[in-house]
């Protein structure tokens, strides 16, 4: 029986080719590290209609030793505007958020990450997530820029 | 959705762990005290983001973690034959070979018992339809004992 680190990389492994095989539109994923299954780099198109338009961010996916068991932590390399995006590129998205129960009740298990987010899965979710207008808690400094809000 | 602020609360174990943070670094000479014996302790996640040792979990903690190994070990189990259409854990996207052992959700989806067991402890909902597995084996009682 493979022990969980095991199966974390041979996982991601599986994902990295199938997603090389099968593209998603828009995005593209790679090793930062050619020895270092847990560290993707990938690059997302700005999706049309939105204000990422023709743009390219690349960011940085880091995959934790209980992968697909906790979720990778998503960090922009590129700068980018996004409510959901701090000043230092960290990500809050609740499908990235550790399992369980929250114990403010603001997010339902649901939301939040799931073992069987793949990656193609993950970045279909990914660009989805860039069309939202939906301004939540992370970047504070950016929702007291917008008038009104 | 996302919730990412920190709660000064949240989460703070520093307290439980001791004093590990500045203990002394091992005496290489060999004349110093031997090590306490340590044995490898489960780990269990109570809370997200939250990963603990068995012996550091509080009471309350220990309670929900028992209740939950309970509630997991009255899901049924079983030895993957390849008689049934499922070829495929979709946590480990590994696909089942004969004399894995499975475990069946009340829901009817099956994993493998490693990845299932590992996640149920972490969140109680299936991961393929998301039907809470305790409200789930609830229903489950109700029919079977309708029925009989």
């Amino acid at each position: 029986m493979a022990t969980p680190v095991d199966q974390g990389a041979l996982l991601l492994k599986r994902q990295l080719i199938d997603l090389q095989k099968k593209p998603v539109e828009g995005f593209s994923a790679g090793l930062i590290d050619d020895d270092d299954i847990y560290r993707w780099e990938v690059l997302i198109m700005g999706p049309q209609d939105t204000p990422y338009e023709d743009g390219f961010f690349k960011a940085h996916l880091t995959f934790p030793k209980e992968y697909p068991q906790k979720p990778p932590l998503l960090k922009f390399v590129s700068e980018i505007w996004h409510p959901n995006i701090d000043e230092n590129g960290e990500v809050c998205i609740s499908i990235l958020h550790e399992p369980g129960e929250d114990k403010y009740g603001y997010e339902r298990p649901e939301e939040r990450w799931l073992p069987i987010h793949t990656q193609t899965l993950t970045s279909n979710l990914l660009l989805m997530w860039m069309l939202q207008k939906t301004l939540e808690t992370t970047n504070l400094n950016s929702q007291k820029e917008l008038p009104g809000v | 959705m996302g919730n990412c602020l920190k709660s000064p609360t949240n989460d703070d174990i520093s307290l439980l762990r001791g004093n590990e943070g500045h203990s002394e670094p091992p005496d290489s000479s060999g004349l110093g005290p031997p090590p306490p014996y340590q044995e490898t302790v489960p780990v269990y996640h109570p809370t997200p983001n939250v990963s603990r040792p068995a012996n550091q979990l509080t009471e309350e903690e220990q309670i929900k973690i028992a209740q939950r190994l309970g509630l997991i070990n009255h899901l049924p189990t079983g030895i993957f034959d390849g008689s049934k259409k499922v070829r495929e854990c979709v946590i480990c996207m590994g696909e089942f070979a004969i004399g894995d052992s499975v475990r069946f959700l009340p829901c009817m989806h099956t994993y493998h018992k490693d990845c299932i067991d590992d996640w149920l402890m972490r969140s109680f909902t299936c991961p393929s339809c998301l039907e809470p597995v305790d409200a789930a084996l609830l229903t489950t009682y109700e029919t079977n004992s309708s029925s009989n």
